[in-house]
């Protein structure tokens, strides 16, 4: 009998606890995320720590790339302080529910758009768009997708499903193998596992400039356009509006100064110019 | 509603993934109770620095995390010319780590066995090979099987590392989803239900398995 007292007890201490949170939820629904940000006086970003040159650990131990640096931006358009952002490091399937559970105000981590994906959480405008390149060993000879294109090869992917749908249409003769981390596609054409990895063209270059004698990338691109987005949990329009704007002033308005220098700073170029008609 | 369209949606394409699954989960823990065997049969020979190699052999692997020897195998062996798949490679793994410590269950089974038992034996001819049969299995079999079972579930949940190297199993294929969709709370409940359910199915065969060899004493506390 007591056992079954508790027992009740606890379900109703349940059930109280689930009335109360979809309670909260719908009050907070009222408030923007941006009001919160403001509030709270930083700004909480999801991001990887394993991509360079986009979000990596550097030597010092420190959290860099163009990534980092973009969020330092936004950092500064609302506080007028790069520093007043604070990281979260997830993983590649951890950055949703970073976002989704409010853990993270959004995030930035080399994240494609992708209309899957839309369904589930919002994006703003791009931030930045790169091509697509094999990183092959150096000395293999493999000097194109064609020579990569043959059965007893294999190409390191990352499990999205991005590089899925380009592996069947350029290469489909090659084996594929899915990684979780750029790191592991590096490893895996390291150890010979694979013959090539489908980088993005900034990471691809980034690790043929840091290991020049044992990596290189093939010049032809498998695909052109790859756009990078800010993610953020659907349903705040003001927080979205205000995160989707700013990205818009870094490509074409106020912050494209800033934007070119990190830009430049990261892939040692300059960006695409503010419009099309303008050089 | 918005779980149960997800689920119509991409809940099929788990199905390769729980083969998979399966299909690893079998042979590694076929492989690493054999394995776990022959390891306890070279520790009983009883000499003295083959007791020793067997001793640091499991130390070695039971005080290293399993994810360390997948990789190695996986990545360390291609260096050496040796490029077995990835199914073998992280198989391999499991196997090596989960014979250390089925070896280490069997023997606490066989310590268990009244020493005058083996007396016993002896004076009643029986031979080295038939005190193992008639006296040493029969009991092992009853006191090891429920930590056995155990060890075969942790060695099930362990094949979700093997996502790590490539291996389209269960745990891959919500993270494949994941990407794609970016619905993380959808994939991941349906990969836990999934891995549940081979729970439960090696728990009850578990059961019927202890219900199988105990016989004679009767063991009512079991």
């Amino acid at each position: 009998m007591v056992r079954r007292g508790i027992a009740r007890a606890l379900l109703l201490v349940a059930v109280a606890a689930f009335l109360h949170l979809t309670a909260t939820a719908a009050l907070t629904q009222e408030k923007s995320r941006l009001d919160t940000v403001l509030q709270r006086g930083k700004l909480i970003v999801a991001t990887f720590s394993t991509a360079p040159p986009f979000c990596y650990t550097d030597d010092k131990g420190q959290l860099v790339g163009f990534d980092i640096d973009v969020a330092r931006l936004l950092g500064k358009a609302l506080f007028k302080d790069p520093n007043k952002v604070e990281f979260v490091v997830v993983t590649a399937e951890g950055r949703w529910p970073a976002i989704e559970s409010g853990r993270a105000d959004m995030g930035i981590a080399t994240t494609t758009i992708y209309p899957d994906r839309a369904v589930r959480v919002a994006f703003t405008r791009p931030y930045v768009d790169s091509g697509v390149s094999v990183l092959v060993k150096k000395g293999s000879g493999i000097k194109s997708l064609a020579d990569l294109n043959q059965e007893k090869y294999a190409i390191a992917n990352l499990n999205n499903p991005q590089q899925a749908d380009r592996s069947k249409r350029f290469i489909p003769r090659t084996k594929t193998l899915t990684f979780d981390t750029p790191a592991a596609q590096a490893l895996a054409v390291r150890s010979g596992r694979a013959q090539g990895a489908q980088l993005d063209t900034p990471v691809a270059d980034w690790y043929a400039a840091t290991s020049k004698d044992e990596f290189e990338v093939i010049p032809e691109l498998m695909g052109y356009s790859q756009n990078n987005a800010i993610f953020l949990k659907h349903g705040d329009f003001t927080w979205w509006h205000w995160l989707d704007t700013a990205v818009g002033e870094m490509r074409s308005g106020s912050y494209y100064g800033d934007y070119s220098e990190i830009y430049q700073k990261w892939f040692g170029k300059n960006p695409p110019p503010q419009k099309f008609y303008l050089r | 509603m918005r779980f149960l369209n997800w689920l119509a949606a991409y809940g099929p394409s788990y199905g390769s993934g729980l083969g998979w699954t399966a299909l690893i989960a079998l042979w590694a823990s076929v492989g690493a109770i054999v394995w776990g065997s022959v390891l306890l049969l070279i520790r009983l020979s009883g000499r003295r620095w083959v007791n020793l190699a067997v001793e640091g052999y499991v130390q070695l692997f039971r005080n290293t995390p399993v994810l360390l020897s997948i990789y190695l195998i996986y990545f360390g062996f291609p260096l050496i010319g040796v490029v077995w798949p990835a199914v073998i490679c992280g198989g391999l793994a499991l196997v090596l780590q989960n014979g250390a410590y089925i070896s280490e269950i069997l023997r606490g089974g066989v310590k268990a066995i009244d020493l005058v038992q083996f007396d016993a034996a002896k004076s009643l001819g029986l031979s080295g090979w038939g005190t193992f049969r008639k006296v040493v299995l029969p009991q092992v079999l009853v006191y090891a099987l429920p930590s056995l079972g155990n060890q075969v579930i942790l060695l099930v949940k362990d094949t979700s590392l093997l996502s790590a190297i490539s291996v389209a199993e269960l745990t891959m294929n919500a993270k494949l989803l994941t990407e794609q969709t970016g619905a993380a709370y959808e994939a991941f409940v349906v990969v836990a239900v999934l891995y549940l359910l081979l729970v439960v199915v090696l728990e009850l065969a578990a059961r019927s398995a202890l219900r199988a060899v105990r016989w004679r004493p009767r063991y009512d506390a079991l």
